[in-house]
């Protein structure tokens, strides 16, 4: 019985094993990254960029853009890697040098109209254009719909939903209230439900 | 048929998102060029500045130096008893009048330059540069004072004005350095 229970705890361990050494190993590139090692820093990127794309992706909705600040992204973290002491997981705090990057990027495009009425002043209810998607091929059902959900709905359900933010952290980002952040995730939640059943709807016609 | 989704059906749906995804083009090469030139940009503003701040301070201290032994050649009076006897002594002097005005004109000039930058920067705050910087532009800033300093007893100097302008330049060019807007490379 207890050999057996000896063998069984063998992959575990080998597992945490494994865990421990690559954590070792980003460790190692994050304090060659930060004395000017780009090809620590390229190991770096080979680990995230894909995870970080996809949240600019989801973000933004859009391929150029996503690709764009993407590279400012990782442009940012070679600049402010060394703020990173450790006290978070590093992927924890990519994570956040990039959703700050990507808000910063939309606040720079808003357009005239946004400018002038904030995001405070206009309702919840307010008819907000969905986007229109030009290339979704290779992507998730799931995220094909996200990628149609208006702007602020958009970026509030992938921060709260898919992040893992809290609403109250969401209206700190966004400089709007905590209640406008639960009733913009509401809203993405029942337009994706409803696209969602006419996707499946409109597979099934087709088959 | 009115099938609807449920909140568990949809919280699957998230769950099973995939946690990345492959951009279509290559995202390194922006980055490494743009990396590469803020590093290479780091390093020569290190070799530039680095001798630049060791003559400013070499030129600091030899003022300083000269100062006081000009004072006290003098008759052993303090720099401020001197700067004044030769304000009141050169008070009808037209040529001196004329330095005087160029010294502030330059610092006049330079102020309102250094301001518009802080100002197109955002107004940072100099006081949470690294450590390192703020000594460097307080050596700089050291160094302009002993110059103009030094231009009260010499004020036809040419080359004194062409210090105090190569310090206020390096001074802008610092600020410039440190805040400039990032990111115009990829």
């Amino acid at each position: 019985m207890d050999t057996k229970k000896i063998i069984d705890a063998q992959p575990l361990f080998a597992k945490s094993q494994k865990k421990q050494e690559q954590d070792w190993q980003e460790l190692e590139w994050i304090t060659q990254a930060k004395h000017g090692s780009q090809v620590a820093f390229h190991h770096l990127y080979e680990k995230y960029h894909q995870q970080i794309y996809a949240l600019c992706w989801r973000m933004l909705a859009d391929k150029d853009s996503a690709e764009d600040v993407c590279q400012e992204v990782f442009v940012v973290l070679w600049q402010k890697i060394d703020n990173f002491r450790g006290d978070s997981k590093f992927s924890t705090w990519l994570h956040s040098v990039a959703t700050n990057v990507v808000l910063g990027h939309l606040r720079k495009h808003k357009t005239w109209l946004q400018k002038i009425f904030s995001i405070e002043d206009q309702s919840d209810t307010t008819k907000e254009e969905s986007v229109p998607m030009h290339d979704d091929s290779g992507l998730d059902a799931l995220d094909k719909q996200i990628a149609r959900l208006p702007e602020r709905a958009r970026i509030v359900f992938v921060l709260f939903a898919v992040e893992g933010y809290r609403h109250e952290e969401i209206a700190k980002m966004l400089k709007m209230a905590v209640g406008s952040s639960k009733s913009q995730y509401h809203r993405a939640k029942a337009l994706l439900k409803q696209w969602l059943v006419e996707a499946e709807q409109e597979e099934f016609c087709h088959e | 048929m009115n099938k609807e989704i449920s909140d568990k059906a949809l919280q699957e749906k998230i769950d099973n998102l995939p946690r990345e995804i492959t951009p279509e083009r290559d995202l390194w090469a922006g980055i490494e060029k743009a990396t590469q030139s803020k590093k290479q940009q780091a390093a020569n503003d290190s070799k530039f500045f680095t001798p630049t701040t060791w003559a400013a301070s070499i030129i600091a201290a030899v003022l300083v130096t000269w100062i006081g032994f000009s004072s006290q050649q003098i008759g052993g009076e303090s720099p401020q008893l001197v700067q004044q006897k030769v304000k009141n002594i050169d008070q009808d002097d037209m040529a001196t009048k004329q330095e005087i005005e160029i010294v502030g004109f330059m610092e006049e000039s330079f102020n309102q330059q250094k301001q518009a930058m802080l100002v197109s920067f955002g107004q940072p705050d100099l006081a949470q540069l690294p450590q390192e910087m703020q000594t460097q532009l307080t050596k700089l800033a050291s160094a302009r004072k002993s110059i103009k300093q030094a231009l009260i007893n010499d004020e036809h100097n040419v080359d004194l004005l062409n210090l105090l302008d190569f310090t206020q330049q390096q001074e802008l060019k610092l600020l410039q350095q440190l805040y400039r807007p990032q990111l115009q490379s990829i």
